[in-house]
């Protein structure tokens, strides 16, 4: 069995097949589940309790708790003579200099004096200790699981990226599932660490690790959520030249109003008034129309709205307008933002007419 | 499977190590050598329990070592105060089984890649204060305050325990029997538990139910009716009787084995103790990887025991056996290489036994080989005329019988002088072996067990084939005829004394005994054997 990384589109139901490939699979197996979010795995643990035998209900684990399970807990003493894992110091950062950069170095660097790890240097940690611990973190885990699922692939960034190259140099089969066009977040912000493997730049990383044999790459490009018209303006966001296939619609549900508009900012109180859109913008910068209320797309990611009501940015606007490619990682809050619909996405801008999109206005 | 166990601070152990056989371990030792406490430190680590109920609740200032404590208190007016004492059970487990592998780390005193379990009871950090102030009291009693400590219980992979991993299921076979109307005690109730199915316990629980309600809403009935005329006397809300429906009142408390129509509480004691080992054989070893038994020999007749220890090797099949005995019937069958052998607290080496001779000691299973084992120095003679005129010597040197010098004397019965001085040599024994020389040399005797003696510490004595071939010419040569034969009394003027005694083996010897005033000579090879030992 090989190692491999599905890179699906919004909506593609990523989670349920992780849950089906549990289900469906031989009972035997030992199966892990990682995922990056807390209510995922809250969500996660109850779908795979319902859908799988008794017996062979697959063990859930967020990322955090994962590396300090199973890679840091175990042998720290190997690595800092003495020291015993206190948890994880979520918030807290070691000393820093006058120019706010992190200068404590050895165990100081890595734990607080609760003996906490701090979540931001937590996967070199875990790294280290493995280091130190000569291959047995592996070992173990590789005897522990035969299967290890992966969600939300898109958000590991830093020595994140080498913890799953040494899975993948395990054992254990390795099956990875996420979306790059919805990197949003990531485990590691601040680590300088395979920069160039941020968002979108992890197709790349996916390519070294399938030229090593490590991994094979598959795509999932359906969608049971949003109608053909608004899944193939979300493809329109993202260079071709990233080769990702066309996502195709499986939503056999329409309304009066399918599609993507544009609006003029004037008539989006009436557009509410209308259609009761889910209101989303990019970030807080975002200027709303006096009374109106929206939520940033990084928030909305998992959500599943009938409309949505985005308000535009300038390079939103040149998009929109003049075909400019957005920057990577707004082109991903974007798509983000327009793949929340089953049925409409609408777009508020001051010259609605200037793109090529229909321009709704308040009909009477 | 345990591989090591680590004992630091619990009640007789010091700091105590034991790499476990296998199979079966046969603990044996004096009383207040920790065989029992052995048996509690392994199943404290394994399933957090002692006697069913939880460490922390069980927790009380007897478990610390007697002398780790007397130090502490000591050193607390002194100028340099030791830690407050600890206790650390730690077991060690192969790194076979897939299935261990979360139990996998380096949270162990050895810092081993290995994975185990781990109990560690020491002062709460959230009560430092208490402990201190307590410390600080000047009518404090020389006892520790167990309230102010936690008993913490991790994997090797630092990770907390909560109940017992389930892959080190454990059946408790205790010697205690039951005598309460109540049933069975916690260890075993818990192996009855897997006899039954997880459905089938849904079926009884509900079924008990509705009898409990039938009862109270039928049978009842008329006493409640009687109640609720008099009720307004009694109180201003109807008051009923009814049955317990509660949890505690749970099905399970209300089952209880039965023997031929007998329940197990109203069993013999011995039958107690067979059915236990016969529940705990049921259990498969998938959910028992380890059995715990104390002294199994107690309250069975011999051929009850012969079928225990049948079973009790069964039990070993799959299972890691751990059992105390006092019995060298149970030692000898079950092989004298499993033997554990505890002395106050620590572990005695032994050297290895050749199979064959472990083989001789199975078909040999009636001989006390315990004795052996136990003793602080051991004499082997041939026969009882040899025991008595040992002790005999003994007592004119010492003025006490040998066993009260820690010196204990054992007849042979059969037993080929090479078979016990290989155990001897295998205990690492003090012993001298007394025997005739049937007219050959002694060097013929000594040279075939040449290697298991040692220079001061196991030795061989035998009489000069001049001196005659047994103990009676022996003993003959070295007194006065005369004096031997008033002494024992021989009239037959036809009889050479040697003669007689040789005729009357044990009587001679016997009146020897009981004549200590009565002033005799001993053979040189009888003196230097009791000089050897002395």
């Amino acid at each position: 069995m090989t190692n491999t990384a599905t890179l699906a589109v919004a909506g593609a139901r990523k989670t349920q097949s992780i849950v089906e490939a549990c289900a469906g699979g031989d009972p035997t197996t030992r199966r892990l589940v990682l995922t990056y979010t807390l209510s995922g795995q809250l969500d996660l643990e109850e779908r795979l309790r319902a859908a799988c035998p008794p017996a062979s209900v697959p063990e859930v684990c967020g990322w955090y708790a994962f590396l300090l399970r199973h890679w840091v807990r175990p042998f720290l003493p190997l690595m800092y003579s003495g020291r015993r894992l206190g948890g994880l110091n979520f918030d807290g950062l070691p000393q820093r200099n006058g120019k706010r950069i992190v200068i404590a170095s050895g165990e100081d660097r890595f734990l607080d004096g609760d003996s906490r790890a701090y979540k931001r240097f937590l996967s070199k940690l875990a790294i280290d200790v493995a280091d130190a611990a000569d291959g047995t973190v592996i070992t173990r885990l590789q005897r522990m699981y035969d299967e290890i699922y992966i969600d939300e692939i898109q958000d590991m960034t830093g020595y994140d990226l080498d913890i799953l190259e040494r899975l993948l140099g395990s054992r254990s089969v390795i099956r990875m599932v996420g979306d790059m066009r919805q990197s949003v977040f990531s485990t590691n912000a601040q680590d300088p660490r395979h920069k160039k493997y941020r968002g979108l730049g992890m197709l790349d990383w996916f390519e070294v690790q399938r030229k090593a044999e490590r991994l094979e790459v598959d795509y999932s490009s359906t969608t049971w959520r949003s109608v053909q018209a608004v899944a193939t303006f979300s493809d329109s966001i993202f260079d071709p030249a990233l080769k990702f296939p066309a996502t195709e619609s499986a939503q056999d549900k329409s309304s009066e109003h399918d599609g993507v508009f544009t609006l003029a900012p004037e008539h989006a109180a009436a557009y509410i008034e209308q259609y009761q859109p889910f209101r989303l913008r990019q970030t807080i910068a975002t200027a709303l129309p006096q009374g109106i209320t929206a939520t940033n797309f990084g928030i909305s990611k998992g959500q599943t709205h009938d409309r949505v009501l985005i308000f535009t940015t300038k390079p939103m606007r040149d998009f929109l307008t003049k075909g400019t490619r957005l920057a990577g990682e707004s082109a991903c809050g974007l798509y983000v933002g327009v793949t929340r619909a089953i049925y409409s996405v609408a777009f508020v801008m001051p010259e609605p007419d200037a793109s090529y999109l229909t321009v709704w206005t308040p009909t009477g | 499977m345990i591989t090591r166990i680590v004992v630091r601070g619990y009640r007789l152990f010091v700091d105590f190590e034991l790499e476990p056989n296998a199979g079966t371990n046969i603990v044996v030792g004096d009383n207040e050598s920790g065989k029992s406490s052995l048996l509690e430190a392994i199943s404290l680590a394994l399933t957090g329990r002692i006697n069913g109920r939880w460490a922390q609740d069980e927790l009380n200032p007897y478990w610390f070592n007697v002398e780790a404590v007397e130090n502490y208190f000591a050193s607390l007016d002194s100028g340099s105060p030791l830690p407050p004492p600890e206790i650390l059970i730690e077991l060690y487990l192969t790194n076979s089984d897939d299935s261990l592998q979360y139990l996998l780390g380096v949270h162990n005193s050895r810092q081993e890649k290995v994975p185990g379990v781990k109990m560690h009871i020491t002062p709460n950090p959230d009560y430092a204060e208490e402990f201190a102030e307590y410390m600080a009291d000047d009518d404090r009693p020389a006892i520790l305050p167990t309230e102010w400590y936690s008993v913490d219980w991790r994997q090797f992979s630092d990770e907390r325990l909560t109940r017992r991993p389930k892959e080190l299921g454990v059946s408790v076979i205790d010697s205690r029997t039951v005598r309460s109307a109540a049933g069975i005690d916690y260890h075993t109730r818990e192996m009855l538990k897997d006899f039954i199915e997880p459905k089938e316990s849904a079926v009884v629980a509900v079924a008990h139910r509705k009898a409990r309600h039938i009862i109270s809403t039928e049978t009842l009935k008329s006493v409640n009716e009687r109640i609720a005329e008099q009720g307004d006397a009694l109180h201003d809300k109807p008051i009923g009787l009814h049955m317990d429906q509660s949890a505690s009142a749970s099905w399970e408390q209300s089952i209880v084995p039965q023997v031929a129509d007998v329940p197990f509480a109203m069993a013999g004691q011995g039958q107690q103790a067979a059915i236990k080992v016969a529940l705990a054989m049921n259990r498969s070893a998938g959910t028992t990887a380890y059995a715990l038994i104390e002294e199994p020999e107690n309250h069975l007749s011999h051929t009850r025991l012969t079928k225990l220890v049948d079973r009790i090797e069964a039990l070993a099949g799959d299972r890691q056996v751990f059992l105390t005995t006092h019995s060298s019937f149970v030692l000898n069958r079950l092989g004298l290489d499993k033997l554990v052998l505890l002395h106050k607290g620590t572990r005695a080496h032994l050297g290895a036994l050749p199979a064959d001779t472990v083989r001789y000691f199975k078909r040999l299973s009636g001989y006390d080989t315990l004795r052996l084992v136990l003793a602080e120095k051991v004499v082997m003679v041939e026969g009882p005329s040899d025991e008595m005129v040992f002790e005999r010597a003994f007592r004119d040197k010492h003025g006490k019988v040998p066993m009260a010098l820690g010196v204990d004397v054992i007849s042979m019965a059969g037993v080929s002088l090479k078979r016990g001085m290989q155990l001897c040599s295998a205990l690492k024994r003090h012993a001298a072996a007394i025997r005739d020389n049937d007219g050959k040399e002694p060097e013929h005797w000594r040279v075939p067990i040449e290697e298991l003696l040692e220079n001061g510490k196991r030795e061989v004595f035998i009489g000069q084939v001049a001196d005659g071939p047994t103990l009676e010419p022996q003993f003959a040569k070295v007194n006065n005829d005369e004096d031997l034969r008033q002494l024992f009394d021989i009239t037959d003027g036809d009889k050479a004394t040697v003669d007689w005694m040789k005729a009357h083996k044990t009587d001679w010897a016997l009146t020897l005994d009981e004549h200590p005033e009565v002033t005799v000579s001993y053979p040189g090879y009888i003196s230097d054997a009791v000089d050897f030992v002395s």
